[in-house]
C-alpha cells in the first residue's frame, strides 16, 4: 500500500450509452503499478468537495509504471431506472458526485492516490481455462486479471454484458488471445451479439473452464451464485463486491459485511470473496 | 528546537510527544497504515471501541458522506477484550507511542469488568471510556446522558485500573457541562469530547435510510463548531485535562481546540480522507508554534479565554 500524487496522462470519454458515460483515465503510478494485482483497486482522492475518497478498481497497469483506471459517471438526465421513479422536475441530485468530479480532471493534473489495496483475485495455478463474467462497468477488473491470466499461458473466455451494444467495452482494447462473448440485453440475437443476461450464458460456456470470475452489478452475482454448486455452475467462482467505503485500509470498520466466514471487511479481507462465503443480504450499497 | 516544546500531559502518568491522538474507530487497532503512515509520531492512539465479547456490529451500509462530513454506524464491531489483549497489546508493548484502549459496555458492572481486565497489561497506556452507549439495565438510555449514569460507570472504571482513565463525552446532551463535573467528581482524570452527534439521511429514490441501521453517528468538518463550543464550556468548568475532538481536518482547527481550553486534541474523520493528517497536524502545530515564538505548546492552552 503507497499514497502518492499520480500525474494524470489522460482522462478521456470511452464510451457512453442512455444512463452513463465509461471514462477511461491514466495515471502515472509506478510505485503502485509495480506491486498491483488484478482485484485489487486504489482509493481516489475526488476534490475538496468530497470527504471520502473513492475506490476504484485497477483496470490495467503498463510497464511502463501507469495505472488505468475504467470508471462509470452516471448521466444526470438519464431515466431513472430504480424501483420508484420519481420525476426530476425540481429534484437536484447530488449522487455521482466523485466520479463526476474525476471526469472534469486534466492530464497534467496530480491526483491523490492510495493503493494497491485488497486482496485482488488468486488464479490457481493448475487453471489453464478461465472464465470471466463481466456485467456493464464490472469489466473493470477483469480486463487486469484476463491479462495477466493470457501472459499466464491460461485460456480466457470474457462474457461482456451490457444494457444496450454501446455500453461495451471497445473491441481495440481486449487484450489479444482471449474468446469473447458479447452479451446485450436490448439487442437482436445475431453473429456478433447474443441477446440476454450474462448469468444465461455463463453455463453454455463451462466446459474445461477451472475457475470463474465475476464482476458486476449485486443481482447479476446474486444469479450466479444461487447456481452455484448445481448443474449450471459447478466450478469455483470469486467475485469482487462493492459496498460503502470509509478509509478503504482497514481502519475504520465501515465496509464490514457478515459472510459464512464471520466477519470480513470488504477493503481488506475483500474485494474478491469466494461466492458461496457471501450471504447476499448483508451486501447493501 | 527540541520536540518537547509539544509534549502535553493528558493525565497522570500519560504524558505524550504531541497532543495529536488518533481518535477511536478511526485508527484500527494501529498498525494498519504502517505502511503510509510513520504512526509512531502520533502523540497517542486510541484502538477502535472493544466490549467484552466480540461484536459483529451493524448492517450495510455503515457509512454515509453527507454535506460536511460522514454518518458512521458501524456499531462498535470489535474483536473483543481477550483478543485485543493476547493478540494488540504485546505489539503496542513495543511501540514507543502510548495506546489508550476505547472501551465500551452494557451495564455498569461491564465496564469494570473491562477496566479490570486492562489494568496491568502491558502496551495499554490507558482507558477512554466511551459512555455514548446504551444502558441495557436502565432501557436503553445512553450512561452518557445522565449525570448520576455517567459518574456510576466512572467510578467503576476508577476502581478497577490503576491506568489513566479518560472519559469520553456524548455531545447528545442537554448539559455537557454537568456530565463533565459529574465524571471528574467520580475519579475522571480526564474527559475527551465530543463523540459523533446522532444524525441520518434517506435515500430518496429507495425511500429508505441510508444507514443500514437507520441513524448513526455524525463527524467531520460539520460538527467542529459544536465540538468547539462543548470544549470551551467544559474547559471552563473542570480542572482536569480536556481532550477536544470533532471534525479536526488540519492544525488550524487544532489550535482552535487548543486555544478554547484542550490540551490534547483527537482527529477521527480526517484519518479516512487523508492517513497522512494527524501529522501534518503535528508538523503544523510545531510551525506554529516556532513562528509564534512559543516555547511550549501548553502556553497556548486556553490562550482564547483570556
Ligand atoms: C472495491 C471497489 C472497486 C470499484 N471499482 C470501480 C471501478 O473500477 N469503476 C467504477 O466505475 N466503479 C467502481 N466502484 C464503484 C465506485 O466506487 C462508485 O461508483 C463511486 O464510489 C461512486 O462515487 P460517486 O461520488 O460518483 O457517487 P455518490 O453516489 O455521490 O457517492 C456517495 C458515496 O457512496 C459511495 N458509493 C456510491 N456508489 C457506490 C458503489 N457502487 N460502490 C461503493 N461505494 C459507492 C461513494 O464512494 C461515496 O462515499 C468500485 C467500488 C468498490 C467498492
Ligand atoms: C467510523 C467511525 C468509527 C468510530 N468508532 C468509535 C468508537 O468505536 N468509539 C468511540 O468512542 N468513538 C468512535 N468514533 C467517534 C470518533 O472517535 C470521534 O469522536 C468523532 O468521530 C468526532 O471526531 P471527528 O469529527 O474528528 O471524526 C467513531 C467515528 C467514526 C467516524
Ligand atoms: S473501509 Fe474502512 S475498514 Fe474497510
Amino acid at each position: 500500500m503507497k499514497q502518492l500524487k499520480a500525474k494524470v496522462l489522460s482522462n478521456d470519454e470511452l464510451l457512453s450509452y442512455p444512463g452513463a458515460t465509461y471514462f477511461l483515465m491514466r495515471v502515472h503510478a509506478p510505485e503502485i503499478a509495480a506491486v498491483s494485482k488484478p482485484g485489487q483497486f486504489c482509493m481516489l482522492n475526488c476534490g475538496p468537495d468530497v470527504p471520502l475518497r473513492r475506490p476504484l478498481s485497477i483496470h490495467r497497469v503498463h510497464p511502463r509504471g501507469d495505472v488505468f483506471f475504467l470508471y462509470s459517471v452516471r448521466n444526470p438526465d438519464a431515466p431513472d431506472t430504480s424501483r420508484i421513479t420519481i420525476k426530476e422536475n425540481g429534484l437536484i441530485s447530488t449522487s455521482g458526485k466523485g466520479t463526476t468530479w474525476l471526469s472534469k480532471v486534466a492530464p497534467g493534473s496530480q491526483l491523490n492516490i492510495i493503493g494497491p489495496l485488497g486482496n485482488g483475485f488468486s488464479i490457481d495455478n493448475k487453471s489453464d481455462n478461465l472464465l470471466l463474467a463481466a456485467g456493464g462497468i464490472g469489466i473493470a477488473p477483469l480486463m487486469f486479471l484476463a491479462e495477466r491470466a493470457v501472459s499466464l499461458g491460461s485460456g480466457v473466455t470474457l462474457i461482456a454484458g451490457a444494457r444496450c451494444k454501446e455500453g461495451l467495452y471497445p473491441d481495440s482494447l481486449l487484450p489479444p488471445g482471449i474468446n469473447i462473448i458479447r452479451v446485450v440485453e436490448s439487442v437482436e440475437n445475431n453473429t456478433r451479439y447474443i441477446r440476454g443476461k450474462v448469468t444465461d450464458v455463463i453455463p453454455l460456456h463451462l466446459a474445461g473452464v477451472k475457475q470463474i470470475f465475476a464482476c458486476g452489478p449485486q443481482a447479476m452475482l446474486e444469479a450466479i451464485s444461487n447456481h452455484v454448486g448445481n448443474k449450471a455452475v459447478t466450478k469455483p467462482v470469486q467475485a469482487s463486491l462493492e459496498v460503502r467505503m470509509g478509509c478503504g485500509l482497514g481502519t475504520c470498520y465501515g465496509c464490514s459485511i457478515k459472510t459464512r466466514q464471520g466477519m470480513q471487511r470488504v477493503c481488506k479481507d475483500g474485494p474478491v470473496f469466494n461466492i458461496k462465503d457471501i450471504i447476499w443480504q448483508e451486501v447493501r450499497i | 528546537m527540541s520536540q518537547s516544546s509539544l509534549r502535553v500531559q493528558v493525565a497522570p502518568g500519560l504524558s505524550l510527544a504531541n497532543p495529536v491522538i488518533a481518535a477511536s474507530g478511526t485508527w484500527g487497532y494501529g498498525d494498519e497504515t504502517a505502511d503510509l503512515v510513520d504512526f509512531r509520531r502520533l502523540g497517542a492512539i486510541i484502538c477502535k471501541g472493544t466490549t467484552l465479547k466480540p461484536r459483529a456490529g451493524n448492517p450495510q451500509p455503515r457509512i454515509i458522506e453527507v454535506t460536511g462530513g460522514i454518518l458512521n454506524s458501524v456499531g462498535l464491531e470489535n474483536i473483543g477484550v481477550e483478543a485485543l489483549i493476547s493478540e494488540k497489546a504485546p505489539a503496542w508493548a513495543t511501540w514507543r507511542v502510548p495506546v489508550i484502549v476505547n472501551i465500551a459496555g452494557d451495564t455498569v458492572d461491564e465496564y469494570g469488568r473491562l477496566a479490570s481486565k486492562l489494568d496491568g497489561v502491558a502496551g495499554i497506556s490507558g482507558i477512554e471510556v466511551n459512555i455514548s452507549c446504551p444502558n441495557v439495565k436502565k432501557g436503553g438510555m445512553q450512561f452518557g446522558t445522565d449525570p448520576v449514569c455517567a459518574a456510576e460507570v466512572t467510578s467503576a472504571v476508577r476502581k478497577s485500573t490503576s491506568l489513566p482513565v479518560i472519559v469520553k463525552l456524548s455531545p447528545n446532551v442537554t448539559d455537557i457541562a454537568a456530565i463533565a463535573r459529574a465524571v471528574e467528581l467520580a475519579g475522571a482524570d480526564a474527559v475527551s469530547l465530543i463523540n459523533t452527534l446522532g444524525g441520518m439521511s434517506i435515500d430518496v429514490k429507495r425511500r429508505r435510510p441510508g444507514l443500514g441501521n437507520i441513524t448513526g453517528g455524525l463527524s467531520g468538518p460539520a460538527i467542529k463548531p459544536i465540538a468547539l463550543s462543548m470544549v470551551w464550556k467544559v474547559a471552563g468548568c473542570v480542572k482536569i485535562p480536556v481532550i477536544g475532538c470533532g471534525g479536526i481536518m488540519n492544525a488550524e482547527d487544532a489550535l482552535e481546540f487548543i486555544m478554547a481550553g484542550a490540551t490534547a486534541v483527537e482527529v477521527g474523520t480526517a484519518n479516512l480522507v487523508n492517513p497522512q493528517t494527524a501529522l501534518d497536524i503535528i508538523n503544523g502545530l510545531r510551525q506554529f508554534i516556532r513562528a509564534e515564538g512559543i516555547g511550549n505548546i501548553t502556553d497556548l492552552r486556553g490562550a482564547a479565554r483570556l
